[in-house]
């Protein structure tokens, strides 16, 4: 990593500068709400994870929005200070569940449904988002970690962040055992050959599961 | 007809996603310098590849699958999509043409346009063909993959992030300990919290009571009222506590009628 120091950083130019930061997020959040108003009309395409996704569709299916605007509210929100202070603002938690799921559970839940049905919207709606948040988290750099050298833990954050995505393959393993045992010797397999394969075995795993489900169905209770 | 529209808007997010996905990824190569945007997993992972386009490529490989398979049964991409899979495969594309990773990887403006191009790709294709999987797919892919995405966002990541924040000194696992299950019990889940907690932990660590501290720790305690009166947490908890909900309590909450 010590040759890329060498490497000259234009700071003013467009791809290195403290001001296209704002037009990078908001680039980047009008896609992700884009593809949550693909998947609020087309039932696919959100950004996220299954759980967090099912947030929303817990609020779209006529319960409560309450869930998904609360969560992804306060990600957004730790995000935003988190990342003005580290460096890196966090995709996820900012974007794709602060943006994608938590403002639009918000604007839903008030009966504001224009801006995640009609795509044009949706797209300029997100990014008058992310320039605001990218504005926000370049004004507070000015503000505090351009004053001081604090890392505000970044180092224990980088390391739990790390090693949280590994616990996914084993998992899903445990998952697919519940769910039938075709599934779960499937999902033992896929795993196995993703392993002496040298891949994740999270994707192995899901593989096996599936090829196994196709001839071997359950139902959904 | 639908499955051209949905093909036609799949390549415009996919763009704008890949665009700022690509482009976030190789300025993270100069953070703190530079303001980037990803996730510390990714850089993580992209470093452990080592500019090696083969790596790079599977590795992004196991995450498409994953992502296929979450899109199949649920609609939902997997934040891999923007995570591991833009970056690492528009990381090997430009790879194969040069192998010095402080050329092409680290370069900003490479990746924005190599992720573009894999954006439209993954996006286009994941949008169309999630409807053409048989439903037996599907239903595999619900039961299996969304108990354990639940236990790894509710239980394992807020356990690992709790663990590196008591492991990080007194102050950060304290405040780690208070916001995550006050987060836990608020927000429904307690990663938020306890990220809070290790941020002004090791802050106040670092640079002891300051403003910049302070500050954090008023927007802090402002997000914890607002987000717990806007799931009416107050309301629960008095009611819990079986007492009555002063009447001041519910006119608050019929103003703002979030349902």
């Amino acid at each position: 990593m010590d040759e890329e120091k060498t490497m000259e950083i234009d700071k003013k130019s467009f791809w290195y500068s403290e001001w296209s930061f704002p037009i990078m997020v908001g680039i980047m959040a009008a896609g992700v709400f884009a593809g949550t108003h693909m998947y609020f009309v087309y039932n696919v395409g959100a950004f996220n994870e299954v759980a967090i996704v099912a947030m929303l569709k817990a609020g779209m299916d006529g319960g409560s929005y309450g869930a998904a605007a609360a969560f992804g509210a306060s990600f957004l929100f730790a995000r935003i200070l988190e990342g003005s202070l580290v460096g890196i603002l966090d995709l996820g938690g900012s974007i794709l569940t602060g943006v994608g799921i938590g403002i639009p559970a918000i604007l839903l839940s008030i009966g504001w449904k224009a801006p995640i049905t009609n795509f044009w919207l949706s797209i300029t709606t997100g990014l008058v988002l992310g320039l605001i948040i990218g504005g926000i988290i370049t004004l507070v750099r000015k503000y505090t970690i351009n004053q001081s050298n604090a890392t505000f833990g970044a180092d224990v954050m980088m390391g739990a962040g790390n090693s949280s995505g590994r616990f996914l393959g084993p998992l899903i393993i445990l998952s697919a055992t519940s769910a039938s045992i075709p599934i779960g010797i499937g999902s033992v397999i896929g795993a196995v050959i993703f392993y002496l394969w040298k891949k994740p075995i999270a994707g192995g795993a899901i593989l096996g599961a599936m090829i196994f489900g196709a001839f071997f169905p359950v139902s959904l209770k | 007809m639908t499955i051209l529209i949905i093909l036609l808007k799949s390549i415009l997010i996919g763009g704008l996603v890949g665009f700022a996905a690509g482009m976030g990824a190789a300025r993270m190569f100069n953070a703190p310098t530079v303001q980037a945007l990803g996730a510390f997993r990714t850089l993580g992972e992209m470093n452990a590849c080592e500019g090696d386009p083969a790596s790079h490529f599977s590795f992004g490989l196991g995450f498409f699958f994953n992502a296929w398979a979450s899109t199949v049964g649920a609609g939902a991409f997997t934040q891999d999509v923007t995570h591991r899979v833009i970056p690492n495969w528009a990381a090997s594309v430009l790879l194969l043409k040069d192998k010095r990773v402080e050329k092409t990887v680290h370069d900003p403006k490479k990746m924005a346009i190599a992720g573009a191009i894999i954006g439209i790709i993954v996006v286009s294709f994941l949008n169309t063909t999630a409807s053409a999987i048989p439903k037996s797919l599907q239903v595999t892919a619900v039961k299996v993959l969304v108990p354990a995405a639940d236990l790894l966002i509710n239980i394992v990541m807020p356990i690992i992030f709790w663990l590196a924040a008591i492991d990080a000194g007194k102050r950060s696992g304290l405040w780690a300990t208070i916001f995550g299950g006050l987060s836990a019990m608020i927000m429904g889940n307690a990663v938020p919290g306890v990220v809070l907690g290790i941020l002004i932990g090791k802050g106040v660590d670092e640079l002891g009571w300051t403003r910049i501290t302070r500050v954090m720790m008023g927007a802090v305690i402002a997000l914890f009222i607002l987000s717990g009166f806007f799931r009416g947490f107050d309301i629960q908890m008095i009611e819990s506590f079986k007492l009555q909900v002063p009447s001041f309590i519910n006119n608050m909450h019929s103003v703002f009628n979030i349902k």
